[in-house]
């Protein structure tokens, strides 16, 4: 890889959860592929972490994450394995969305 | 009782600002201490911290985090990791405990400044939980090394490294002196929490916790994993201060306070998580290559939250990203060379599989460090161990205070950038380092690194005996090669048959 490549890797508009290795990580991304559904949702395992990501915007509904985890779930409960995000974040008792607010 | 929902009484809740009638608002909030930069009070009520918690939810969470890292340990207690481990595996371990664990306090102590004298009601709120955050980072990475003790002193070191006059602790010292100890809140939202945060310590609790799963210590991934969720929420309190500061003009002087952190925080982990992940961690437990890791938080991920908010790229942008290919190596070699001067023994990571990932991974490393690496390893298979023994003092950088270096060999591009200030000569590392020193040079001028010291005749004897003295490592502390040179011996066989 070039430096040129290298210094133009900021150029994307990936966003999403970075997640511990945790009992909820499967059923986060089963949540994100339903409450994104025009978007590929990428997933990339390095099994202390797992990123999971889509171009432009990402929501995680609380509702959607109850029934992948077949229980209740709290929306704050996310932090406890949210190690890392990328793109910007909006958290409410019902969602939690990651955004960019710019297309590069 | 039903209780409401956080939305329905947040921003009620939230709204803390008043009117002093007793004090002026400039003592109550003196600027000095707020770094507002002018921006009025009410300026800053637009600000709105996207990460939102409230105490109930804070109290409950944090319990379930500790249980768990906790557990996790308590369950590993037993096994035979820390025995079985690489010697180099420990060496992180150690490095990053002592580096580290009271950096915590500093950043708490930081925390603190904006719970006081934050402009933002929302950003004194989250502050006090980050203060917290912080208080627990300090004392869990304190606890967990401190089984190690009886097995092996250099773990002491979590807690005394920063006690100390130890070179890497003074290095350490002064880059968080600089970017939590000495600013006013707003400076520090945006340099702690901002740059450092959401940026750099992605890179040591996240990125190096790929490669101790890899490694099979569960403990120390579930430990810095847990503690990178902290950092997640309250290293949001910089990106709405930004924010404001940006709206209101100010937004030069925003760049600056994030130019002048990134390079900071870039020069400290280059050289704590750098040497871990390319030469410390076995090879068949490395994940990703310390550049590889860095092309994934650091540009693909934090520059472009930068961008997003409004800010640019740091003027040394292509510098920083052409260091991304050689700096932690010259540290690396560094680290190696002067190893009786730290608290943890350094693995030398060049056997000749690890020098074809390298290759692989830095095309080049071969014709330039590799070099280097030669004449040491030469030194060693002919019985010559002194040789590879420091005698002289390296030239030290008066910002980063870690010896001036760079490409050996085919590639040379070692060079001072000197400047005279006041009489006085100081030498730096990089454009980058003068740059900094040059935004603030009173902040800066009267520091003397470890060799300013030895020249000024602070340390006696002036040898390497003296300087270890002075450096409080004491016989059974002092670092080592952490295989005991066992690796020299994969090039014998090849050399002798060579010879025949």
């Amino acid at each position: 890889m070039t430096k040129e490549n290298v210094a133009d890797g900021y150029r994307n508009n990936r966003v999403g959860p970075v997640l511990r290795a945790s009992p909820i990580t499967a059923s986060v991304i089963e949540a994100a592929e339903e409450d994104n559904p025009d978007k590929t949702i990428r997933v990339d395992d390095k099994i202390a972490y797992v990123r999971i990501d889509c171009d432009g915007e990402l929501i995680l509904r609380r509702e959607t994450l109850e029934r992948a985890l077949g229980r209740p779930f709290k929306m704050a409960e996310l932090e406890v394995n949210l190690g890392s995000f990328a793109g910007r974040i909006e958290t409410t008792d019902d969602f939690v969305r990651f955004f960019y607010e710019k297309t590069l | 009782m039903a209780l409401l929902d956080r939305a329905e009484w947040y921003d009620i809740a939230r709204a803390t600002n008043w009117t002093p009638k007793y004090v002026s608002q400039a003592e109550l909030f003196p600027d000095l201490m707020t770094g507002a930069q002018g921006v009025p009070m009410e300026k800053w009520e637009v600000y709105d911290e996207p990460y939102k918690t409230s105490y109930p939810e804070y109290v409950r969470i944090q319990r379930e985090k500790d249980a768990g890292a906790y557990s996790v340990k308590a369950a590993l207690e037993r096994s035979r990791i820390f025995e079985d481990a690489d010697p180099g595996w420990r060496s992180i371990l150690k490095s990053h405990y002592g580096a580290i664990a009271l950096g915590e306090y500093a950043a708490m102590s930081a925390e603190a400044r904006m719970v006081r004298f934050g402009q933002a009601p929302g950003m004194r709120n989250m502050a006090t939980f980050g203060m917290m955050d912080e208080n627990r980072h300090a004392q869990i990475q304190l606890f967990f090394p401190h089984e190690y003790c009886p097995k092996d002193r250099q773990f002491d070191w979590a807690h005394k490294a920063y006690h100390t006059n130890e070179w890497a602790a003074i290095a350490a010292r002064h880059a968080f002196d600089d970017l939590f100890m000495s600013r006013s809140a707003t400076d520090i939202a945006v340099m702690l929490t901002f740059a450092f945060e959401t940026g750099f310590t992605n890179m040591q609790f996240l990125g190096l916790a790929a490669d101790a799963a890899e490694t099979g210590d569960f403990t120390f991934a579930s430990l810095i994993s847990s503690i990178q969720t902290d950092e997640s929420r309250h290293a949001q309190i910089g990106g709405p201060a930004l924010q404001v500061l940006i709206a209101n003009g100010r937004k030069a002087e925003a760049q600056r306070l994030v130019d002048i952190a990134i390079a900071r925080a870039w020069r400290i982990f280059c050289i704590l998580t750098g040497p871990s992940m390319d030469y410390n961690t076995p090879l068949e437990h490395r994940k990703q290559s310390f550049k590889e890791f860095m092309q994934e938080w650091i540009v693909g991920q934090f520059e472009r939250s930068l961008i997003d908010l409004g800010l640019d790229l740091p003027w040394y942008w292509e510098k920083m990203i052409a260091e991304f290919d050689y700096q932690h190596h010259a540290y690396q070699m560094g680290l190696w060379f002067w190893r009786p001067t730290l608290w943890w023994n350094p693995a030398a990571g060049v056997t000749p599989e690890c020098r074809e990932w390298l290759e692989e991974k830095y095309p080049g490393w071969n014709a330039t460090f590799g070099k280097c690496w030669d004449v040491i390893t030469d030194n060693l298979l002919n019985g010559r161990p002194e040789l590879t023994a420091p005698e002289t003092l390296p030239i030290v950088c008066n910002m980063s205070q870690i010896p001036i270096c760079a490409v050996p060999g085919d590639g040379w591009n070692v060079k001072d950038y000197p400047l005279e200030h006041e009489g006085r000569l100081y030498h730096f590392n990089s454009e980058i380092d003068r740059w900094i020193f040059e935004q603030d040079p009173a902040r800066y001028r009267d520091h003397m690194t470890l060799v300013d010291r030895f020249l000024a005749g602070k340390i006696s004897p002036p040898n390497l005996l003296g300087a270890l003295i002075y450096m409080n490592l004491q016989p059974g502390e002092m670092g080592d090669d952490a295989h005991g040179y066992s690796w020299v011996e994969k090039f014998r066989e090849p050399a002798k048959a060579a010879a025949e």
